[in-house]
């Protein structure tokens, strides 16, 4: 009975052995380099030099460096930042809110918003990083056509407020995740249920607040699983345009991983770094997936 | 408790006008039942009185107050959806408590409410359920129930009962005509089902293509139809239609009765017959004669399909399990008062 979906596939073991052998090899390499990783973030592993050669094993003194050295709680801090006000706030509100505007509004206006926030997202990043540069240094467009005309001094915006400007370029890149996601759980919701809540005498704020959230609260939690995830190992876009800097101002965890790791070289570090944001990422996934349970 | 009047209601929807003035007068406490073929606007007529549904022209009042640019809540309507609309992340208590907690009622009254209607519907039991363990009978109780606590004057309803099975429907209608000689509250209900508008209506509404064809009881109409749109949806087997100037209709002229009633008209062109006005008699005594081409039998009655030699089948309906046989000639009597005569255009002659 279990297996007559497919008796060829099953009774042949070489065939079955064969159909398998891309998804162990994938699950191997993943296992492989997740154990990588872990293990060498107990040794003094460097980049270059004698220790590439002759490492040897430290112990938890990486674990110990993460929070007696200056860099990781910093980097940390700015990552949480980041992720807070870029994907969760800004990604998401921003997602949700154009996809609940855009909901009823003429099919034409829909179009012209959803390429805008599509280009966006389907932009390199590195042509991305390099536009948000070009837009927000000292000669850049916003300065010639906003702060300049308005008779101010030419601010380095890019440079003065480096985090922020980081975060709204990450907004700009990321939202349409986002609203794709919230523009289909929206249309998932039976438009009766609505109108009840609207004879019922809720306001559109109400309707929002009491009805429509609560229905898509599993697409919210997913959503949020998501973009988590990706703004907090998110790398290309950060480092294109600050680099980390000025200082260390938008060093998140991507970035100091990649400078301990491969500036520094000290891979030991780094894979002691990576495993910690492996950690915390885990954790931050648990707490969504509970999320997403229904309530009792 | 109010009553409702439509002034000239029409909705467009961009070029598309899809209600072409409608005029009626709903009465205090009446059961109004909108019936139509699917398409017609029956719904989008509802939900203009609602308030869901922009109006595009003429005038809306409410227990004599024009609502045309009142917000649904404050119409004193409510609404029971096709699709029961519970809000799926609320208990059943919770649901219908949600409109009484928007309009900050006091919490012992708003229990007070909830418990009177969920006695009335005997949904006591489930009040901490939520929709999602429910039946689709036990969610339109709960859908209605949340109509009832908010104490309307006027109910809505669009087709609350074509997600049920035909046995749960049967039940949960009569609990509808309940439901409203206990709350004597006006209703207007909307389907496409004449079983329902039928058996509930004080008053029927037939809508055909967003206007209003005949408005009368439901005897009125089935007696006296207006014309044969009405006629033929109106009664719980379609009536026949004969047309009087096909020179293939032998037979039907062959009968000397009809042949009479025909010619004493004129401008006759259809003629309507009931299957149920239909009886079988002897061959000396029939009006019309055929041949029998298909026979269903339900126990309690029978329809018979009868070849008269016009190409459509004459349906009859026959009481108790007749033994007829296939292909065998059927003689029928019709009474010449249960004939209807309608002339080119489809309008009943009197
Ligand atoms: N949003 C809309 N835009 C354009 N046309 C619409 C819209 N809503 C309804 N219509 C049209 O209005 C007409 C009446 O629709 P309505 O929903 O009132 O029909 P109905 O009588 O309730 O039919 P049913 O029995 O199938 O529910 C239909 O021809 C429909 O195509
Ligand atoms: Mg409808």
């Amino acid at each position: 009975m279990k297996n007559q979906a497919n008796p060829w596939l099953t009774s042949n073991l070489l065939v079955l052995g064969l159909g398998m052998l891309p998804a162990m090899l994938l699950v191997g390499a993943l296992l492989y380099f997740t154990a990588w990783a872990f293990a060498f973030s107990f040794t003094d592993l460097a980049l270059v030099g004698r220790k590439a050669v002759e490492w040897s094993w430290v112990g938890f003194e990486n674990y110990e460096r993460l929070f007696t050295r200056r860099g990781f709680l910093e980097s940390l801090w700015t990552t949480v930042i980041f992720v807070f006000f870029s994907a969760i706030v800004g990604q998401s509100v921003l997602g949700f809110l154009l996809a609940a505007a855009l909901r009823g509004s003429a099919s034409s206006i829909r179009s012209v918003v959803e390429v805008c926030i599509m280009l966006g997202w389907l932009l390199p990043d590195i042509v991305a990083a390099f536009l948000w540069s070009a837009t927000t240094n000292q000669t850049g467009l916003i300065n010639q056509l906003i702060v300049v005309p308005l008779g101010f001094p030419p601010i380095n915006l890019i440079n003065d407020y480096a985090l922020p400007v980081v975060t709204i370029a990450n907004i700009w890149k990321g939202t349409a995740w986002s609203y794709l996601l919230f523009s289909a759980a929206l249309d998932s919701i039976s438009r009766e249920v609505v109108e009840a809540a609207k004879v019922d005498g809720a306001t559109p704020f109400q309707r929002i607040w009491l009805v429509m959230l609560p229905i898509i609260r599993p697409h919210i939690a997913t959503n949020m699983l998501f973009i988590t995830i990706w703004t907090f190992t998110y790398f290309p876009l950060i480092f294109a345009m600050t680099g980390g800097g000025p200082g260390t101002q938008t060093q998140t965890l991507a970035v100091y991983l990649y400078l301990q790791s491969f500036s520094r070289g000290n891979l030991g570090y780094g894979s002691a770094i990576s495993v910690a944001m492996l950690v915390i990422v885990g954790v931050l996934s648990l707490f969504y997936l509970r999320l997403l349970r229904e309530p009792k | 408790m109010a009553e409702v009047s439509l002034r000239g209601i029409r909705k467009s929807y961009g070029n598309l006008e899809v209600v072409h003035g409608v005029d009626l007068d709903i009465a205090s406490g009446e059961f109004v039942v909108f019936v139509g073929p699917s398409g017609c606007g029956k719904s989008t007529l509802l939900r203009m009185i609602a308030g869901l549904e922009p109006i595009s022209g003429g005038e809306i009042s409410i227990g004599g107050r024009v609502v045309n640019d009142v917000p649904s809540p404050q119409r004193g309507i409510a609404m029971v959806f096709q699709s029961y609309a519970l809000y799926p992340h609320m208990s059943v208590y919770d649901n219908m408590a949600f409109g009484l907690k928007l309009a900050k009622t006091p919490k012992e009254e708003v229990d007070t409410r909830v418990r009177e209607a969920a006695r009335i519907l005997q949904i006591e039991d489930y009040l901490d359920r939520m929709p999602k363990a429910l039946s689709g009978g036990q969610r339109q109780r709960v859908a209605i129930g949340r109509a009832i606590v908010r104490n309307p004057q006027v109910f809505l309803f669009d087709e609350p009962l074509s997600n049920l099975d035909a046995s749960l429907r049967a039940q949960t209608r009569i609990e509808i005509a309940k439901l409203h000689e206990t709350l004597d509250a006006t209703m207007i209900y909307v389907t496409h089902d004449q079983v329902e508008a039928m058996t509930l209506a004080d008053r029927i509404v037939v809508l055909n293509a967003g206007r209003i064809e005949q408005v009368g009881t439901p005897l009125e109409l089935y007696r006296n139809p207006v014309n044969t749109f009405v006629a033929g949806f109106i009664a719980n087997q379609r009536m026949n239609f004969l047309d009087v100037t096909l020179d293939a209709n032998r037979m039907l002229t062959n009968s000397p009765k009809l042949r009479q009633l025909i010619e004493g008209r004129a401008g006759v062109r259809t003629i309507g017959i009931r299957p149920e006005h239909v009886t079988l008699a002897s061959p000396e005594r029939a009006d019309l004669t055929g041949t029998l081409a298909v026979i269903e039998q339900f126990g309690e009655y029978a329809l018979a399909y009868v070849e008269i030699g016009t190409g459509d089948l004459m349906t009859i309906k026959l009481d108790g399990a007749p033994d007829l046989q296939l292909h065998q000639p059927i003689h029928m009597a019709i009474p010449s008062e249960a004939l209807h005569l309608f002339d080119e255009a489809g309008r009943a002659l009197r």
